[in-house]
């Protein structure tokens, strides 16, 4: 999928959003124009164009606490306290340095994320590299989470580590990775140094299943088919399917009937009749009433449901037919088409 | 309450054992102030800790807020029951070291931690107040270190790291920070105090403008370095070294003081002084002794010059300054030790000197009387009378005494004089002044620092607090000023030998001197080197020194803006440098993927294209396809840089002569390739 058009879409969609305060505006501003000066990447050196370090809280506290040995040592004429005062500031001037020093050099990879539901949170799994010494305390975090949930590691010398950040994406459809951030106050939290990377990767989000599903529509059964495909599944349940008339007692799944009857559906009763093979249509038309997300939706949770269930199914979507039938490949093509329709 | 089983620094959980190491670093900061801080203080720090340090093991939870500030305000409260006040060296230590204690109590945040590792240098800088000395700076070291490693650990927020590997990631930063602090020590003004002359610094000084009885007293206890003088020829016997400090000349009955000043005649000498002999030139470094004078060996043939004070020589040869003197100064001067000062003839002027408050040591003025009475006496000169007077004090049962009790007033020369005998330098000289006076003898009490140590360290003479000294001057006609000294009279091994106080050995040295007394000697020697060596060039290093540096440098007349110049220009050197560091390291990558882009630049060279992600094997693989069989001897280094890299006994770094035959065997081909 080309990465640059969705990474403008989603610059674009963020730029519509209404702005709280101009303080906000500038700050969204110059991220926005800091991300563009850097391409997207899924693997990113970390030099000295894109590491940016600044003092923090604690390093202006540090200032502080210099000044006042500083002025305590001009008032008591402490040449120990000036060697202390200065030992102190060597050691701070020196701390920028590694700080800054432990982001640089290093490579961030993101490996390619598999997909997930609309609201599930995305695991993206980064991998650092040291091309030569050990750095320590590398946080990673979503940019625009705010540091709420930063995920800290060691990189071995010339060495890898793996690292996972996770974030919800709130949509269906195709997302290009959240700008993540890398930064580190090491050694002594005086300064902290960042970097912020776009992975150019994309994550395909699929709609959100309703919960608790409708039942599934009425199936077809199709005498005979896929039997041999199933030979090895023999006498286990293998799925569920709408009660029909002359079915024993005993073949009625009833925790699900019960749950299905709670939805206004009907009697559930389990499925072992491998002669039997069911096809089903995961019809849009049979979503009335809903809109195109909620009906999307429903159609995602049939789709896990006919899946768990064994069953071959089409999804029919306007302007779009998926044939039928069944297995891993042809749940996940469903459920692609699903995540992209429209 | 029962402490769990220590199972080990290593087994410790993590946060436990930073804790406790922190815990441990801020007890050895602390650990020194104890000998300066209230008892409560003490106990309730120790009690905190051990308290923290028993959460730490049991995992137990934190104390809230009101009781912290419950003990706060204990501490706060007992401060001020202790001293009377917040404010000050001494109230202001012991908040800090209760503040710390609570402060471990309450970390939570990493705002908590850094609080208690700013409060921990700071406490580290109060120790400076003390003593400056070697073992101070030594065991502070140690705190700076250990704070900067817990710092560090703070820093590495997951693993294991072992207190060794946080431990020296701490020190290479203070290590490669060293340089920035020698030039900022070298190079940093030292400009005087910013505001009030603060009171309680370090080394209280023995002398002062006012005597009391008893005052000289603590002075004697204190062992600390007043001063160095460093002679350029012979020294002087100790017995004829005396330091003039402030001359007292008015007594109220209570209290000595100075007379008011009088102003130098311009058109001679201050104090007409008439040197004898040659004279001494030397070189003395001055302790800060926060007085407004300096105590120059007499009698020194005028004021010297100092970097950055003015200096006056009073009429009563007394050298001022325009401020007190904060900072340690170093000057040279010149003293005659043979000399006669004062008017020859009787002035008016004198009379100051023979005034006594009215209705005090009645029974003194009556001794004197009757002294005076006596047909030997009763037109005896000056210098017969004070002779008269110390051959009283060596007959008449007086003793040298350091703790002689004390002696209320109002009549204390009296009790003194004849019913205690008993005292130190300053009560024989207070009395010897009242008595030449009862005998309408000009007489004054002149104060200062009397011997030096028996040997000199590295060629100084050390004078310590404790040979702060009070003598008599008194006024004889056709001479001027004569100098007595009572103290001799009664203990002669006082002026003679100098030191005296002689601490008890320790145990060990004690035991090192019976079994090798020249060891112990040369042992004894070696530490005062150093000590004097540190003392010379670390904590004497001040503004004259500065200068002398930029002298060293090449200017002329340096002044303060010189150096704060040369340490932005050098601390802008440096910034730059570290810039440059950084930019160079951003073109440096990964050696095995230099390799490799050498390779294929050599291929491409001779070409055959390469692209970035072909592993060796594939490129030996074409290149055996593009140049046939020439490109066998290649084939085969590319293989052998594969089982460098990749084999069994992969090598951390790849081999220079593999990627020289490498490219000389591409660049063969190249030409073959052409054909």
């Amino acid at each position: 999928m080309d990465a640059e058009p969705l990474a403008r879409h989603a610059a674009a969609s963020t730029a519509g959003t209404p702005i709280a305060s101009p303080a906000k505006w500038v700050r969204m501003r110059f991220r926005a124009w800091a991300q563009q000066r850097q391409g997207a990447t899924d693997t990113q050196l970390l030099t000295q164009r894109n590491v940016y370090i600044l003092p923090t809280r604690a390093g202006f506290m540090f200032a502080l606490t210099l000044l006042v040995l500083l002025v305590a040592s001009l008032n008591y004429q402490l040449n120990l306290g000036y060697v202390l005062t200065f030992l102190l500031a060597g050691s701070g001037a020196v701390s920028l340095h590694i700080t800054h020093a432990t982001l640089r050099g290093l490579t961030l990879h993101v490996r390619p994320v598999a997909p997930v539901f609309a609201g599930d949170s995305a695991m993206l799994d980064c991998v650092l590299t040291s091309p030569d010494r050990a750095r320590f305390g590398i946080g990673l975090s979503v940019l625009a989470d705010g540091g709420r949930k930063v995920s800290w590691s060691n990189v071995p010398a010339r060495g890898q580590e793996n690292t996972q950040v996770s974030f919800v994406p709130a949509r269906r459809g195709v997302h290009a990775l959240p700008a993540l951030k890398a930064e580190t106050r090491f050694p002594l939290g005086l300064f902290r140094a960042w970097t912020v990377w776009r992975p150019a990767s994309t994550l395909l989000v699929y709609p959100k299943p309703e919960y608790p599903a409708p039942p599934l529509p009425a199936s077809r059964p199709i005498p005979g088919g896929g039997a041999a495909k199933r030979q090895g599944h023999q006498g286990e349940t293998e799925g569920v399917r709408a009660y029909r008339r002359g079915d024993p007692l005993k073949l009625v799944v009833w925790k699900k009937a019960a749950k299905a009857m709670e939805c206004g559906g009907e009697l559930v009763s389990r499925d072992t009749s491998m002669a039997v093979h069911l096809q089903m249509q995961l019809d849009w038309a049979l979503c009335a009433g809903m809109d195109h997300e909620q009906r999307l939706s429903r159609l995602a949770a049939w789709v896990l449901a006919a899946h768990r269930a064994g069953v071959d199914f089409a999804v029919l979507l306007p302007g779009q037919a998926l044939p039928i039938s069944s297995g891993e490949a042809h749940r996940r093509h469903c459920l692609q088409a699903l995540a992209l329709w429209k | 309450m029962t402490l769990p089983r220590w199972p080990g620094w290593r087994h410790l959980p993590r946060d436990t054992r930073d804790t406790l190491f922190l815990l441990a670093i801020i007890a050895w900061t602390v650990a020194p102030h104890i000998g300066h801080l209230p008892l409560w203080c003490s106990l309730l720090t120790a009690a905190v800790l051990a308290w923290r340090a028993t959460l730490a093991l049991k995992h137990g939870a934190l104390p809230g807020r009101w009781v912290l500030v419950a003990v706060l305000a204990l501490a706060a409260g007992l401060t001020l029951w202790s001293f009377h006040t917040l404010f000050g060296k001494e109230p202001g230590v012991t908040l800090a070291v209760s503040l710390m204690a609570l402060k471990t109590l309450e970390l939570r945040a990493r705002r908590d931690a850094f609080v208690v590792f700013f409060l921990g240098f700071f406490l580290v800088l109060t120790h400076f107040l003390y003593s400056q000395s070697l073992g101070v700076a030594a065991a502070m070291l140690v705190s700076v270190w250990g704070l900067l490693t817990a710092l560090v650990l703070a820093h590495m927020p997951v693993g294991q790291p072992t207190l060794r590997e946080a431990g020296s990631l701490a020190a290479r930063t203070a290590l490669l920070g060293a340089p920035i602090m020698v030039l900022m020590f070298l190079l940093f003004p030292r400009i005087g105090p910013l505001w009030g002359v603060p009171q309680d610094g370090p080394a209280s000084t023995g002398l002062s403008n006012r005597m009391r009885m008893g005052s000289v007293a603590e002075v004697a206890l204190d062992d600390s370095i007043a001063l160095r003088v460093k002679f350029d020829g012979s020294a002087p016997p100790a017995h004829s070294m005396y330091f003039r400090g402030p001359v007292l000349g008015r007594y109220d009955g209570n209290e000595w003081r100075p007379l008011a000043p009088s102003i130098p005649s311009p058109r001679r000498a201050p104090g007409n002084l008439r040197p004898q002999g040659v004279a001494l030139p030397y070189e003395m470094t001055l302790e800060p002794l926060r007085l407004a004078m300096l105590p120059l060996l007499e009698a020194s043939n005028g004021a010297p010059a100092v970097e950055g004070l003015q200096v006056f020589m009073q009429d009563d040869l007394q050298v001022v300054t325009d401020r007190p003197v904060l900072e340690r100064v170093r000057f040279r001067a010149e003293a005659y030790t043979r000399f006669e000062h004062g008017p020859q003839l009787a002035t008016p002027a004198l009379r100051d000197y023979v005034e006594l408050p009215a209705n005090f040591n009645p029974r003194t003025l009556a001794w004197a009387a009757d002294l005076r009475r006596q047909p030997r006496y009763a037109n005896a000169d000056a210098d017969s009378l004070a002779a008269a007077l110390l051959q009283h004090i060596r007959r008449a049962g007086f003793s040298y005494t350091l703790a002689p009790g004390e002696y209320p007033g109002p009549d204390s020369i009296d009790q003194f004089w004849l019913d205690r005998k008993a005292g130190f330098c300053e009560h024989f000289a207070a009395a010897f002044v009242v008595v030449m006076r009862a005998l309408d003898v000009p007489a004054r009490v002149v104060t200062g620092y009397q011997g030096a140590d028996p040997l000199p360290v590295d060629g100084y003479y050390i004078v310590r607090q404790s040979s702060a000294h009070a003598w008599a001057e008194y006024w004889q006609e056709g001479v001027g000023w004569q100098r007595a000294d009572p103290t001799s009279a009664v203990a002669p091994e006082r002026i003679e030998r100098s030191r005296n106080l002689v601490p008890a050995a320790g145990l060990v040295a004690g035991a090192l001197g019976s079994l090798n007394p020249e060891l112990l000697a040369r042992l004894r020697t070696a530490w005062e080197t150093v000590n004097n060596r540190w003392n010379q060039w670390v904590l004497g290093y001040s503004r004259g020194q500065q200068f002398d540096l930029l002298r060293n440098l090449g200017l002329d007349a340096p002044r303060w803006e010189d150096l704060a110049m040369l340490l932005v220009a050098a601390l802008s050197t440096l910034a730059s440098l570290g810039a440059i560091w950084a930019w160079w390291d951003r073109h440096r990558v990964d050696p095995w993927t230099r390799q490799m882009d050498k390779v294929r630049n050599a291929l491409r060279r001779a070409g055959l294209p390469c692209a970035a992600h072909e592993p060796p094997r594939a490129l030996a693989r074409r290149a055996r396809e593009h140049f046939g069989d020439a490109a066998g001897a290649l084939e085969q280094l590319l293989l052998e840089l594969e089982r460098q890299r990749y084999g069994q006994a992969a090598r951390a770094r790849p081999v220079d002569a593999l990627t020289r035959q490498l490219t000389t065997q591409t660049r063969l081909l190249a030409p073959a390739a052409a054909r």
